[in-house]
């Protein structure tokens, strides 16, 4: 079904949603940067900016808490977190870059262990995915095999159109019924043409040549010469949008506590530090390659998708320029 | 006309490009280094990134311009084995990057005679966020370059360059520092609760440092833990006490960390502030000198105690 919705009720369907006790989350001012972030009136959407850090948050936060422990006199009490208690949600103008990974994602939470705190929060969220008008020069969603406009993901989908109000496409049962339930706020079709897509200068990728090179060049120079650069943070992963890798950990003291799980990161280097004390990937060129396979390779492999949107994330913060663009268009064009 | 309209002219980078250069090709040929650690330029428009060039052929890659932030002292750290492996190494550094040098070698980390360095004349680099597009000026030039003290480095094996007329700045780090002493305690803890709450532990700001080189930091041990490692209030407020007391003394002021905080947390306020507590505490002043101990690293009769109660 396609409708159209003003800026304004865009606002008001927030505020709606928000009276409804949904919890809706969107692009919000935060100090010098936007993130996407719980919104608690339409009037705190900012539309201007890219977030810093991608929408997988609403999935899969930063840190969360699976159980809790207590002692008393009576014994010791292990309490799980009910997934049940997660809230319905709406994740409001978010970038299709971020979008497109939520269907990637579902595929490792869902496969040999269901991640019930992740598959809970995907069913109860509607994604209201937002067509991007500009793009920078970390962008590079086309050369992936996505677009400013694509709405992979997404449950509804809004394009700006040039009247500074968004044509909205439902794409899933999820957004007809949301369609549907505030059916006063959209209007009929536009009469008013959208505003061009944006336009990510880097040219396409040939992702399954990629795929093909990696899967014979696990040694290769190539590694070391991108990677000895690389400090081995975590910011690339933290700030993309597919990277999914978590910690478990218990912190807390004799009388109570907690379970947790919170993100890490391939980058780090211990990473994969074994008991023993042995590290199969004991240098960052093999740490780094690790992220490109599994990106690249052993994803597309497994779940036949790709672990990278475009969305330019990493490249953008990356403290020692990483370009992980550059490094598939080098890989490319071997 | 206001300050912002000040810029800061940009032949000299090219100057110092050719000269780093001619130096890099000239010790790789000679064998004098089995490696050259400089910066080349990155695929976006005014991006740079660490270079570690071994063909004296690539040496023509190097470039410098106000995209250079990073502190390639990091490369030469415990951290970065591979690259020490290579043999003696040449390293291209602005004047604060070559303090982090000197710390290094006060901490027995690099032996002097074990590096070459290019020195290079520095009227500033550009700001975490700052658009590229634009000239550097007193709105796009990083922080800490504003009141710079080192803009031609000392003590370097060449240094390259001369240093043009520069625009004067208004010194923003110091009179954010001053705010904040001006606060009360309870302010400033509200200050920096409110900062580090955002805190993801991404470590960008450690792995960064030139002197976060442990093997086993304190942060990351897990049996038992010592510092909550989730992202939460405790956590967060634990490692950055941890990371100042770690750092302070030691600290070369490079600001790298706070550069690279994805989260744009003020780190480096906190760095100077530990600076400013040593240098009035115990007349010290980190890269400056090779100094075998740092304040915090020794005892002394005359060392202040008042705060002791
Ligand atoms: S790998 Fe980088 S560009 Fe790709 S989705 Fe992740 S953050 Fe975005
Ligand atoms: S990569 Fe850039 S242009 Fe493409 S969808 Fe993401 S934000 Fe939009
Ligand atoms: S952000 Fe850059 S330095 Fe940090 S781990 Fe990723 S590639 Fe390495
Ligand atoms: S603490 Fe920050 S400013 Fe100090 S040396 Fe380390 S990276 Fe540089
Ligand atoms: S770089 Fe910033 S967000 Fe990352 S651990 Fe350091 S202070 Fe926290």
């Amino acid at each position: 079904m396609q409708k159209t919705i003003t800026e304004p009720n865009l606002r008001l369907l927030i505020d709606t949603l928000v009276s409804e006790g949904k919890r809706v989350i969107g692009p919000k001012a935060a100090g010098t940067m936007t993130l996407y972030e719980p919104l608690s009136q339409g009037e705190e959407l900012n539309l201007g900016e890219l977030p810093r850090r991608s929408a997988k948050e609403a999935f899969f936060p930063l840190c969360e808490t699976i159980l809790t422990y207590e002692r008393d006199k009576e014994g010791v009490r292990v309490t799980d977190v009910d997934p049940q208690a997660i809230p319905e949600t709406v994740l409001v103008a978010a970038r299709p870059c971020d979008v497109a990974a939520a269907p990637v994602l579902d595929s490792v939470f869902s496969w040999d262990f269901k991640d019930e705190f992740f598959l809970e929060r995907r069913r109860k969220t509607t994604i209201i995915g937002l067509a991007c008008a500009r793009a920078d020069d970390a962008c590079f969603c086309t050369a992936v095999g996505l677009s400013p406009g694509d709405t992979k993901g997404s449950d509804l989908f809004l394009a700006p159109l040039t009247d500074g109000g968004y044509r909205c496409d439902a794409i899933t049962e999820k957004g007809e019924a949301l369609l549907a339930a505030h059916a006063d706020l959209f209007s009929d079709a536009a009469t008013a043409e959208p505003l061009p897509l944006a336009e990510p200068t880097l040219g396409k990728l040939d992702l399954e040549k990629i795929r093909q090179w990696l899967d014979t060049h696990f040694e290769d120079p190539l590694w070391e010469e991108i990677a000895a650069r690389c400090a081995g943070c975590g910011a690339c992963a933290f700030l993309c949008p597919a990277c999914h890798c978590f910690d478990i950990v218990d912190e807390g003291g004799e009388e109570k506590g907690a379970r947790r799980k919170s993100w890490d990161a391939c980058g780090f280097g211990k990473f994969t530090n074994h008991a023993s004390g042995h590290n199969p990937r004991d240098v960052q060129p093999s740490r780094y390659r690790n992220r490109i396979m599994h990106k690249f390779k052993y994803y597309v492999d497994k779940f036949d998708q790709r672990l990278c949107t475009g969305c330019g994330r990493c490249v953008r913060a990356c403290p020692v320029g990483i370009d992980i663009a550059t490094v598939l268009e080098e890989i490319n064009s071997k | 006309m206001t300050n912002t309209a000040q810029t800061i002219d940009l032949s000299l980078y090219a100057a110092v490009t050719e000269a780093v250069q001619a130096e890099a090709r000239k010790v790789l040929e000679a064998g004098i280094v089995a490696a050259v650690v400089g910066w080349q330029a990155g695929r976006r428009k005014g991006t740079a990134l660490p270079a570690i060039v071994t063909d004296p052929a690539k040496a023509k890659e190097l470039i410098f311009s106000p995209a250079c932030v990073n502190n390639l002292a990091l490369y030469l750290t415990k951290a970065k084995k591979e690259i020490r492996a290579k043999g003696k190494i040449a390293i291209v550094a602005k004047g604060c990057d070559l303090k982090a040098l000197v710390g290094l070698m006060g901490e027995n980390q690099l032996k002097r005679e074990d590096i070459h360095i290019i020195g290079v004349v520095c009227p500033g680099v550009q700001g975490a966020n700052a658009d590229r597009a634009q000239p550097l000026s007193e709105t796009t030039i990083a922080g800490k370059c504003r009141e710079c003290t080192v803009h031609t480095p000392e003590g370097a094996d060449v240094t390259v360059g001369t240093l043009p007329q520069l625009p004067h700045f208004t010194p923003a780090e110091s009179e954010e520092l001053a705010r904040l002493e001006a606060m009360t305690p309870a302010e400033r803890w509200g200050f920096w609760k409110e900062h580090f709450s955002r805190c993801i532990r991404c470590y960008a700001c450690r792995q960064v440092c030139p002197f976060c080189y442990c093997e086993q930091c304190l942060c990351d041990r897990n049996r038992p833990q010592a510092v909550e490692s989730t992202p939460r209030p405790a956590g967060n407020m634990a490692w950055h006490i941890v990371r100042a007391m770690h750092l302070a003394g030691r600290c070369a002021g490079c600001a790298e960390c706070e550069r690279a905080c994805p989260m744009d947390i003020p780190l480096n306020l906190l760095n100077r502030k530990m600076a400013k507590e040593l240098k009035e505490l115990y007349g010290f002043e980190a890269g400056f000198e090779v100094k075998e101990k740092g304040p915090l690293a020794q005892y002394r009769e005359d060392d202040d105690q008042s705060f002791i109660k």
